[in-house]
């Protein structure tokens, strides 16, 4: 699949200092609170040991060590081009130092920027999500809303099978819409569709798994492109959890280099009634931070299924 | 608990898992002589099995832990996966670890619910867990 490939900025230099001094490019501003940006690296691709020394230095020292106890190089760099990502990412669209981000978790778990009082520039807080598969990993940003983002190979293999897996986590109409796919391709790219949504979903929330927990909730890819989220009847023996799900978000699914599946959730605090579902606006660039930027949403690289 | 200290301890010598395996049981009894020390009565009794169930897992059950994980994870030939080892370290993304979770109801014939599921993070959490589940079920 041909992408737009424009020359990049400066022929390979030695030196992490020079890259260094380069400036990130202009934000891109996210115009709405419907807007979700995502920035994905490949990490296959970024072998250079001076580039790899450069993002290793954007990194926290905790960040570093965090990095450097993953098991085996491979996951090592995993680990820290993600964190390089997401700190080259925030700079874009706040005018601070990659470096001087510091971050938190909320009380499940879910990392969130640690604000400083003097970062007065921001107008509305940054939120963020981060999603790994072995060959990409992607970081989506929005404005004043909670985000979740996930991306599956859109081939991954399951070691149980596809109904197995819905039968133990997904909802009892979730498994109904899957038994009845008869080609067994079909089927599996189906349970991924549902997968990275309600992975999506669950990461916005910020509860962690349990406080969502996936046979709670159905997704449902409705025929207009329409993803509709409905709570599952509750029995009357169940426990708490679940009780903070609620159905005012906003999903978008898109099929990335024809290797991917990826699902994008915003919380939809829109007031007011809307004539039909305004879709969330999605913008996507594959990046390799300081030296190239590709825009491939509006490509045959992005493709949007809702 | 033992696991920060032998987390920190892995992160700087690496090279030390190998020998992990054997030395794991040394330490639960290590971290016991510390508790004889604090209450010298106890000392000459022996340790009481419900002292020994809380403070560590089986090394049965870590090894067939260890074995489902390395399963579902494909893990590289010669990779060392001890009790210590969390799950993110290895590369598990959220499918891998509902199926190992899925592997080790099926391998136990037990149940875990989401929020047991979500606190574990290490091969030892699961074992511990399972060992739990397992005396729980059979009681």
């Amino acid at each position: 699949m041909p992408l737009p490939h424009p020359p990049p900025r400066t022929p390979g230099v030695a030196g992490a200092r020079l890259f260094a001094s380069l400036p990130p490019p202009p934000p891109s501003p996210l115009q709405s609170r419907r807007e979700v940006h995502v920035w994905y690296v490949c990490p296959d691709e970024l072998n250079d040991r001076s580039q790899l020394d450069m993002y290793m230095d954007l990194l926290s020292p905790s960040e570093r060590n965090n990095a450097l106890s993953m098991n085996g190089p491979r996951l090592q760099k995993d680990a820290m081009l993600s964190r390089a990502l997401l700190r080259t990412t925030l700079s874009r669209y706040s005018k601070i130092d990659p470096r001087s981000f510091d971050f938190k978790k909320n009380k499940f778990g879910k990392p969130e920027i640690l604000w400083r009082s003097d970062d007065s520039n921001m107008e509305w807080p940054l939120h963020f999500n981060i999603s790994h598969t072995s060959s990409l990993i992607a970081c989506g940003i929005a404005m004043d809303v909670p985000i979740g983002i996930d991306v599956e190979e859109k081939k991954r293999k399951t070691t149980k099978s596809i109904l197995s897996l819905a039968r133990r986590y997904f909802t009892p109409s979730e498994v109904e819409f899957l038994a009845k796919i008869a080609d067994s391709d079909a089927q599996q790219k189906e349970f991924i569709k549902l997968w990275t949504l309600k992975e999506a979903y669950v990461k916005a929330l910020g509860r962690g798994f349990s406080g969502a927990p996936f046979n709670r909730f159905s997704i449902q890819l409705e025929t207009n492109s329409r993803i509709q989220i409905s709570k599952a009847p509750k029995a009357c023996n169940d426990s708490d959890s679940g009780d903070y799900l609620s159905e005012n978000w906003r999903f978008a699914l898109a099929e990335l280099n024809s290797s991917y599946y990826m699902a994008v959730c915003i919380e939809d605090n829109s007031r007011g009634f809307e004539n039909g579902p305004v879709p969330l606006g999605l913008k996507v660039w594959k990046t390799i931070p300081f030296i190239e930027d590709t825009l491939v949403s509006g490509t045959d690289a992005v493709k949007l299924i809702t | 608990m033992a696991a920060p200290i032998t987390a920190a301890r892995s992160a700087v010598f690496p090279a030390h898992r190998v020998q992990v395996m054997g030395a794991m049981l040394n330490r639960t009894s290590a971290s016991f002589s510390g508790q004889r020390a604090s209450f010298p009565s106890i000392r000459l009794q022996p340790v009481p099995k419900r002292f020994q169930v809380s403070c560590s897992a089986k090394q049965d059950t870590i090894n067939k832990v260890c074995e489902i994980v390395k399963n579902q994870l494909a893990v590289a030939e010669g990779t060392t996966i001890t009790g210590e080892t969390k799950f993110v370290d290895l590369g598990a993304d959220s499918l891998d670890t509902v199926e190992i979770v899925m592997g080790l109801e099926e391998a136990f014939q037990i149940t875990v619910d989401e929020s047991s599921a979500q606190v574990i993070q290490t091969v030892e959490d699961a074992a511990t867990l399972i060992d739990k589940l397992v005396s729980e079920k059979d009681a």
